[in-house]
């Protein structure tokens, strides 16, 4: 279905999104209601405004933000997920002349979910981890200040879902681009938002710099795209695409450099280490999952839309040893900077640049696919596309659960240092379980989502090394492509990187708890709320991940590969 | 939060039988009797103890003991009945590929895995022998430290060690092998010794890292099998993770019907495969976690460990790679018998300079675990059935091994076998079973383990010859380590003995009733198996024939 920008169809078809802008004009304008008046020029009459004055309590009230965008969110996910998970989705195309604008499909619709439901996890915790006093009486400076910061804070997170939105509709690389820069700058805001430490000021303007410089180079890669083809229309570059066009390939490589950053993969990742480090821990949260997803999200366009191999061409070789070499040095050099790590946030921030390589084996296995070497029908690169959207999907629960659990410690002080997790198994047993179980999830333990999305992705690859070879007879393990030795760089690496997930797990049965933290865990009911909906998430779509397999499946075929 | 806990169980259970409603009307013995009770027991009961402050721990810890003891019994119980067919008509005698009780759930449709189980000759001895260990090891570490907790884990253990035994879908199969890892990496991180840390990490990343070598095994070779379709096949991938039918295939190959894959491909996935064995066993240069793991583990999880974990390492070379790959079998036979002579011998000479007890046992463990790898490249119907009573026989008397090592620890605080010299005089019980226990060990005749290693030294004659000298050899080292070190505790120091200075002068203890106990119970299974091996023997006899029928194409012993 076409539709024309505002029409009827149009907002039927974007009734979510529109619920998240209406929540962002919402916590712009409630907080401000007031008793102003405006007086009408020439006369003395005085017209009540509501906006600006002095507030009123009820609206002024600072937990006003947080609620309204927590609601928000919850209500378009809602209604995102009761519309994708039936599978009957219309594609609806927004068109303004003959460019296409956005495209709604399972593809996009799979992604807004996620980034919704990170988004949503992370605000949920936010409201215990910069709560808002509404208490009578005299407030200290710190108190004040929290509540100073609540509608910013909301307000941002809400920009920052709807630019990630705009990324997974967008059809165009420019409408992409934009998308991409309004989620990153509300992030690069958020990340130095965290002004208890010195670092988080530090961090935000780091991550600001090199995010921009890289934000920077990609644009100038779709400005050469743009000379070369004409067009910034992912399907007309698709169509115009080959390989032998040198300027073409320049301008991949540059607009990789802006999305390698978003995903953290190596070369690019020396920021996130400080960036994750920096921020408060939900915010480091949806850097690590949703940001992550949405950088990914770039590559699968411009990767695996616009340039994926053709087959037989010679100069696609290119493309696959690039990104092979990219995708082994990725995740390598994540999980040995990781067993260095003292700090649990960086140690997250490195396990979440070795989870980038591994999703740049899958596609590099995607790229084997289409270019012919593998003796294949299409269905195979979906599967592929798919465990890698299950992947992203899972380290919502997983990944984003391990930060929570570390912005509760926060909320105590601090959870910078390894010791400060020591022995929280024994302040709070169920706590400490359940970031046990994220930790093995993230190491790939059985039979946590994280296996299970681990699982898939080397399947995927495997399957694509191995093709339909059982039709020929007797196979040699010489058939066997050369992308059979990613998933077990693969493999090797998670072995390494049980190394210091299982360090967390000891330090927290078996360290005793350092001074000043023998108390019981600040209660935070919406924190641990989030917490326990990532534990039940990360043990169910472990042991039935069907539902999410399927959705992940038709998502990735909306994609139209083959 | 208890109660959201409590939710994920439940949840957790429904996702995993999701069709229960089958058309097999038939009562399912294994799915939730011997494998989902004990697990979801003891989940619940972790859930509870976790909430409870320190004192109070102490408190429930002993009804918490006394239900755990109850709950065991009842896996026990029900694998007894089975096999003497109280409760119902069990056929063993079984061709190959044949299960009994056998029962399929669809699990996760769109890779085709079911939650299939069964048993056979080859894994029935191993899940009575789990059934059995469990009891017998909470009975004998009856007073073991913050209870409340201790107990639940072994029931878990036990509960997921015989899901890897019973279960017959790849993916089920390795879901329970790692899962047996997390209850013994808290038995050693909780309970441990001095060096727990060290031990407990260095256990859980060696076998994690050999099983994703073995994981990248079996995913290329689900790959490789043939396309099918039907309910045990996966909506997306059209393969299927289902160990029967992946058996026939290959013995459709093997016997020359279809073609299946080259040779060289076969030997390295049959290589992949088996380094994850390999370690679990463990084999001489993949040992070393082993004499870490035992030494620092409490005496529970040390005579699990021994009893049965080391056993899944062979459990699963004959359930997977042997039985699929018998071409690659002959073509390793050399490597494999290479490995276990030099286990057998490595594993019986460092035996000779330990000074620690357990550190000991440990590598008596290693050197036994080398007489299965020999049974195995034997290549004879006997020596695969020494294999098995080897496994078994081991099950039953290396536990019995580590109690005693348990209860010297327990009761002298010291683990160096010169530190306590005169035991007889002080602990004649203790004096008792440890050299009942070194003597089953080390082979006497008419206990369990002469039979095993009499039954391989027949097999390995008609292969390899005058290599028999160096096995033959090894055995006369093993005597020598044990009575050695039984010489040296139980009867030097005079008639008074020599006390161990970590008692301080106070008059050394004998063990307690629960001790005794369990040890008994322990020596008299293994006399009892030891005069009749053919209890156990026979059902294994007939599952090798099988097993020989059905993958080597060979009838008969």
């Amino acid at each position: 279905m076409e539709v024309e920008v505002f029409s009827n169809d149009f907002w039927k078809a974007f009734a979510p999104e529109t619920i998240l802008i209406c929540g962002l004009l919402l916590i712009f304008i409630i907080p401000n209601l007031g008793n102003s008046k405006f007086r009408i020029p020439l006369t003395k009459v005085r017209v009540p405004w509501f906006l600006g004055g002095r507030r009123f309590k009820l609206t002024g009230s600072p937990a006003i933000p947080g609620i309204l965008a927590t609601g928000t969110l919850f209500t378009a996910l809602g209604m995102m997920v009761i519309e994708a998970i039936d599978g009957k989705m219309d594609t609806t195309t927004v068109v303004s002349g003959d460019i296409i604008i956005l495209q709604l499909d399972n593809f996009s619709r799979f992604f807004e979910i996620l980034f919704l439901a990170a988004v949503l996890l992370a605000s949920m915790a936010s409201l215990d981890r910069i709560p808002a006093h509404t208490f009578e009486g005299k407030k200290s400076l710190e108190e004040l200040y929290d509540n100073r910061r609540q509608a910013d804070f909301y307000i941002l997170m809400l920009t920052t879902a709807i630019g990630m939105c705009t990324v997974a509709l967008a059809q165009d690389l420019f409408v992409l681009f934009v998308g991409l820069e309004l989620a990153s700058l509300a992030t690069y805001v958020l990340v130095g938002f965290h002004k208890e430490s010195k670092s988080g000021a530090e961090s935000g303007v780091k991550y600001f710099i090199t995010g921009s410089v890289a934000s920077g180079v990609g644009l100038y890669g779709l400005s050469l795209l743009y000379l070369e083809f004409g067009s910034l229309q992912l399907h007309e570059i698709a169509a115009l695409w080959s390989e032998s066009s040198v300027l073409g390939l320049i301008a991949l490589g540059l607009v990789l450099v802006g999305f390698g950053f978003k995903v953290s993969a190596a070369p690019f990742h020396f920021a996130a280490p400080d960036a994750y480090a920096g921020a408060n821990s939900p915010v480091a949260g949806v850097l690590a999952t949703a940001s992550k997803a949405m950088g990914m999200i770039g590559l699968i366009r411009v990767l695996l839309v616009i340039a994926l191999p053709e087959t037989g061409e010679e100069e696609s070789a290119v493309w696959l040893y690039t990104l092979a070499t990219l995708s082994v040095i990725t995740m390598t050099w994540g999980n040995i900077a990781a067993l260095g790590s003292t700090n649990p946030k960086r140690m997250l921030a490195y396990s979440s640049v070795a989870h980038a390589g591994y999703m740049l084996a899958a596609m590099t296995a995607v790229g084997a696919w289409k270019w012919g070497e593998v003796d294949a029908p299409a269905d195979y690169a979906d599967t592929i596309v798919a465990a890698v959207l299950f992947h992203l999907f899972v380290l919502v629960a997983f990944k984003l659960g391990a930060f929570l659990v570390l912005g509760l410690l926060e909320m105590e002080g601090g959870a910078s240092r390894l010791s400060a997790l020591s022995g929280l198994a024994r302040r709070d047993p169920l706590i400490g379980t359940a970031m046990f179980v994220f930790m093995l999830a993230l190491a790939g333990v059985p039979p946590l989502a994280g296996f299970m999305s681990k699982f898939l992705v080397i399947a995927g690859i495997v399957s694509t090394s191995v093709g339909e070879l059982w039709m020929n007879g007797t196979v040699s393990f010489s058939d066997l492509h050369w992308v059979w030795w990613l998933a077990l760089a693969m493999f090797v690496n998670s072995a390494i990187s049980v190394f210091y997930y299982l360090r967390i797990g000891v330090v927290m049965f078996l360290d005793v708890p350092e001074e000043g933290r023998r108390k019981p865990l600040p209660y935070g009911a919406s924190i641990r709320m989030a917490i326990w909906i990532c534990l039940v998430a990360t043990i169910l779509l472990g042991l039935s991940g069907d539902t999410l397999i399927d959705m992940c499946y038709r998502a990735a075929d909306s994609l139209n590969l083959a | 939060m208890l109660i959201g806990g409590l939710l994920i169980i439940v949840a957790g259970l429904m996702a995993f039988f999701p069709s229960m409603s089958d058309s097999d009307t038939s009562v399912d013995w294994i799915s939730l009797p011997l494998v989902g009770f004990p697990i979801i027991v003891s989940c619940i009961l972790l859930a509870f103890a976790s909430q409870e402050t320190r004192a109070r721990k102490e408190v429930i810890a002993v009804p918490i003991r006394l239900f755990t003891l109850v709950a065991s019994l009842i896996p026990l119980a029900i694998s007894t009945a089975l096999f003497f067919d109280w409760l119902i008509l069990v056929d063993w005698d079984l061709m190959y590929n044949e299960y009994a009780l056998e029962k399929e759930y669809v699990w996760i449709e769109s890779i085709g895995v079911s939650w299939h189980v069964g048993m056979d000759g080859l894994s029935f001895p191993m899940v009575w022998l789990t059934t059995f260990l469990v009891p017998i090891t909470i009975i004998t570490t009856w007073n073991e430290k913050d209870g409340a907790t201790y107990y639940p884990l072994l029931l878990m253990m036990g509960g997921a060690l015989i899901g890897v035994f019973v279960a017959l879908d790849l993916f089920l199969f390795y879901v329970f092998w790692e899962l047996t890892l997390i209850p013994m990496f808290f038995l050693i991180l909780k309970w441990g010794g001095k060096d727990r840390r060290y031990a407990a990490q260095k256990f859980f990343i060696y076998t994690f890292c050999a099983s994703v070598i073995m994981l990248l095994g079996l995913i290329t070779l689900y790959f490789l099998q043939p396309e099918g379709s039907g309910s045990q096949y996966g909506t997306v991938t059209g393969r299927t993770f289902d160990m029967t039918v992946l058996f026939s295939n290959a013995t459709a190959y093997n016997m020359g019907d279809s073609v299946f894959l080259g040779k060289d491909m076969q030997n390295i996935l049959f290589a992949m495969l088996m380094i994850g064995f390999l370690v679990k066993l463990p084999a001489v240069p993949f040992h070393t976690w082993l004499p870490d793991a035992h030494v620092q583990a409490p005496t529970g999880g040390s005579m699990l460990l021994a009893g049965v974990m080391l056993k899944m390492g062979a459990y699963g070379m004959l359930r997977i790679p042997i039985a699929i790959f018998p071409d690659a079998v002959v073509y390793y036979q050399d490597v494999i018998m290479a490995i276990g002579l030099i286990s057998l011998v490595w594993g019986s000479i460092v035996c000779l300079g330990q000074t620690n007890l357990k550190k000991m046992v440990a590598y008596s463990s290693v050197s036994h675990m080398g007489v299965i790898l020999l049974g195995i490249a034997s290549m004879q119907p006997i020596g695969y059935a020494a294999a098995l009573f080897m496994m078994f026989a081991h099950g039953i008397i290396s536990p019995m091994l580590f109690a005693v090592c348990g209860a010297f620890k327990h009761h002298y605080h010291s683990m160096e076998i010169g530190a306590m010299r005169g035991m007889a005089k002080w602990s004649p019980f203790l004096a008792v079973y440890m050299m009942f226990a070194w003597m089953a060990s080390l082979g006497l005749p008419l206990l369990a383990g002469f039979v095993a290693e009499l039954m391989v030294m027949i097999a390995f004659w008609p292969e390899y010859g005058w290599w028999i000298l160096l096995p033959g050899a090894v055995l006369a080292i093993t005597a020598a380590y044990y009575l050695w070190s039984m010489q040296r505790t139980i009867f030097e120091g005079g008639d008074e003995g020599q006390p161990p200075e970590s008692l301080n002068g106070e008059t050394p203890p004998d063990i307690t009733l629960s001790e005794n106990i369990g040890m008994i119970i322990l020596a008299i299974f293994t006399v009892i198996f030891g005069i009749f091996p053919f209890i156990a023997l026979g059902m294994m006899d007939q599952w090798t024939v099988a097993f020989f029928e059905g993958v080597f194409n060979l009838g008969g012993i």
